[in-house]
């Protein structure tokens, strides 16, 4: 069928690429997340790698945040970011057919990333992990993404631009600096590079680069979401628009230095690290400025929860969002970091963000967007209501069990004996920790459990219906 | 029916909780009252509980030989707790009653206190768990016993507090994320204290 933009030869909303993120989105959480709960399962049981290098937990585990982040999270902001961008402007998006490239080669990046990182082929940065190759084709495609959505904007009929584009321009700029600098390496072979800055220098640009991506992308890019698509389910302008522009601007300012937090006690200057830490503190002032203004949007529009499901999980994604947000700083204070530091109360905290904030916003905004991007009722809200407790339990199980098993390896790993010396040693404690893996497991099961009813519902209410054509507004006034 | 709000109206929510939350409904107990017959003994529980385990038994962390504290620090340690415990409900109730004007809920303070009361109630009772202080064990009580707690306050909200089940969705929400906050800090707050040589003898 022809594009109906072109038939209709009136100026057409590009959604047929915001239905295609979203669905890949979503595979993308449900994949990301079955390797989340397997490498959570060789934990307790190792023999579940069959001795193949490409399902071994080294590899995996790196395929798991990669799938996650840039194929889960980055899909969705950039189906949402265009989503927003085209009726906060009133105009179609600038290149389509870029925007079109964007979508479908970021997902051919993910997918050959992802089976290079089973193979492993692996950078050892954090989050960075893919090789040179695809190094470049992500710039590429970021550079694609900036020129069609900065392209919008440049076109739009509405002379000011609203808050989400500042979040979610901010995210585009922001990165594309981050992956630029943070990349860059002396390429050996095809498959083999090393980083262009060594020792100290490395690891600062590495957790520059870390931390950012944690807050322009995870957190400053939902914000986006958040600023757009709350108020539009509330159906109530945003509390404070004068707030949400200081938070953002005090945002984009103090996150930038908060790297060194993840360095503390290493060989980088102690001012380096002292710094980390107050900018960390600071942070959490404009953090917490945006969730008060998601609240107070909302709860101004409480009878909309008689008819939405999807309001449920952005109202959670706020409390999850205030605890992530308030337990960083937390976990970046000196006295508390050299307890945490390491062990596993970290990887609940990054999960009390990446489940309880970034996850449960995005289902949020799917269950609002996917009915309407297909002119149909969801196929059921009971189905809905029950994926709003299973990500519920799974998340509070998940982050109960990190922090008694994260505070258990602090107080193990450092406690002393009579005559001064380490009292346990590192592989009793590791067999130690098998109860709270277990307890992970199940929490994330229960997580997986419930993305996969979503996905079930999303597939029953999209199945034999087209993506609805919708027109700017205001050419549909002067049409009238 | 005894329609004053008793420690037995309480412990009456184990098996009709939605009774209970129509008893209180119609009641406007008095915040001293509730705290002086409810509010304190709960919060004497845990801390209870935890020095007799500790001192007894000595916590377990995982498979490793149980950590023992001098009798000293452990009565520093669980007064601590009990004062942590009754501030956090103070605090709490005062937050809700802060709360309850954004979501149109009643404004008495006891009627906070005894809201906040019965969702401790799960996390009071399950504290006996503490008698045995091995971490995962606790663990595998307390957190049934938060989400119960949960589940109180979602349900219970709107029916005590005379608002909305979707107002009271939203209040019971953002309590929550206070909640979470405060237990955080709780915890930080803790392991700080550690790392300042109160507590376990650690090489920091």
């Amino acid at each position: 069928m022809a594009d109906p933009a072109k038939s209709l030869s009136v100026e057409i909303y590009s959604d047929r690429i915001v239905t295609v993120l979203v669905m890949f989105s979503i595979f993308w959480a449900v994949l990301g997340m079955f390797a989340g709960v397997y490498v959570a399962a060789q934990l307790i049981w190792p023999e579940l790698n069959f001795d193949n290098p490409w399902i071994s937990f080294g590899r995996l585990r790196t395929f798991h945040t990669n799938v996650v982040i840039f194929g889960f999270a980055v899909s969705a902001l950039m189906g949402t970011a265009y989503y927003s961008v085209q009726r906060t402007c009133h105009v179609r998006l600038f290149a389509p057919n870029l925007a079109w490239f964007t979508c479908w080669a970021w997902q051919i990046a993910i997918l050959l990333g992802g089976l290079s990182l089973l193979g492993g082929l692996n950078t050892s940065k954090e989050y960075a992990e893919l090789e040179w190759p695809f190094d470049i084709a992500i710039t590429v495609v970021w550079v694609c993404f900036a020129i069609v959505f900065f392209g919008t904007i440049a076109k739009r009929r509405i002379k000011e631009i609203y808050i989400s584009n500042w979040f979610y321009g901010g995210l585009i700029i922001v990165i594309a600096m981050l992956h630029i600098v943070n990349s860059m390496e002396l390429p050996v072979t095809l498959t083999k590079s090393y980083s262009l800055y060594a020792g100290a220098q490395d690891a600062i640009v590495q957790w520059w680069y870390g931390h950012n991506a944690v807050g322009f992308l995870l957190t400053g890019g939902f914000l986006g979401m958040m600023y757009y698509f709350l108020p539009k389910q509330a159906e109530r302008p945003i509390w404070s628009y004068r707030l949400s522009i200081v938070a953002f601007w005090a945002f984009a300012y103090s996150y930038i230095w908060a790297g060194p937090h993840h360095l503390h006690f290493n060989a980088i200057p102690e001012w380096v690290q002292n710094l980390g830490v107050i900018m960390s503190l600071i942070l959490l002032a404009p953090s917490w400025a945006s969730m008060v203004n998601g609240i107070m949007t909302v709860s101004t529009a409480w009878e909309k929860l008689r008819t939405d499901p999807a309001l449920k999980f952005i109202v959670l994604a706020l409390a999850f969002y205030g605890l992530a947000t308030f337990e960083g700083p937390m976990m970046a204070i000196k006295s508390v970091n050299v307890i945490s530091h390491f062990t596993d109360w970290t990887v609940g905290h990054v999960h009390s963000g990446a489940l309880g904030w970034n996850a449960l916003i995005t289902f949020g905004t799917f269950y609002f967007l996917v009915p309407r991007l297909v002119g149909a009722k969801l196929y059921s809200v009971r189905l809905a209501n029950i994926h709003f407790w299973m990500a519920l339990a799974g998340t509070i199980l998940y982050i109960v069990a990190m922090w008694g098993a994260g505070v258990s390896q602090g107080v193990l790993w450092l406690a002393l004996d009579q005559i001064g010396e380490l009292r346990y040693s590192f592989t009793d404690i590791m067999a130690a920790m098998n109860p709270y893996y277990l307890l992970r497991f199940i929490a994330g099961l229960i997580f997986l459990l419930g993305a996969m009813l979503m996905a079930f519902n999303f597939s029953m209410t999209i199945i034999g219906r087209r993506t609805i054509a919708v027109r700017p507004p205001m050419l549909t006034e002067s049409m009238a | 029916m005894d329609k004053a709000f008793s420690f037995f109206l309480v412990l009456r929510l184990l098996f009709q909780p939605t009774t209970v939350f129509k008893v209180l409904s119609d009641l406007q107990p008095s915040s001293v009252v509730v705290f002086l017959k409810i509010a304190l003994w709960f919060g004497i529980l845990p801390p209870l509980f935890a020095y007799i385990g500790a001192s007894n038994y000595g916590w377990r962390l995982g498979n490793v030989e149980p950590l023992f504290l001098p009798n000293q620090t452990l009565v520093v340690i669980s007064i601590a707790y009990f004062i942590a415990l009754l501030l956090g409900f103070i605090s709490t109730s005062i937050v809700s009653r802060w709360m309850a004007s954004t979501y149109g809920a009643r404004h008495a303070l006891g009627v906070h206190f005894a809201m906040i009361s019965i969702v401790g109630a799960p996390l009071a009772l399950g504290s006996v768990i503490h008698l045995y202080p091995d971490v995962f064990i606790n663990i595998l009580v307390l957190v049934p016993a938060i989400l119960w707690s949960m589940y109180l306050l979602y349900r219970g909200l709107p029916i005590v507090l005379h608002t909305t089940p979707e107002r009271g969705m939203l209040m019971a929400s953002s309590l929550i994320g206070y909640f979470l906050v405060a237990l955080v800090s709780l915890l930080g707050i803790t392991v700080a204290l550690w790392s300042y040589g109160i507590g376990p003898s650690l090489g920091v």
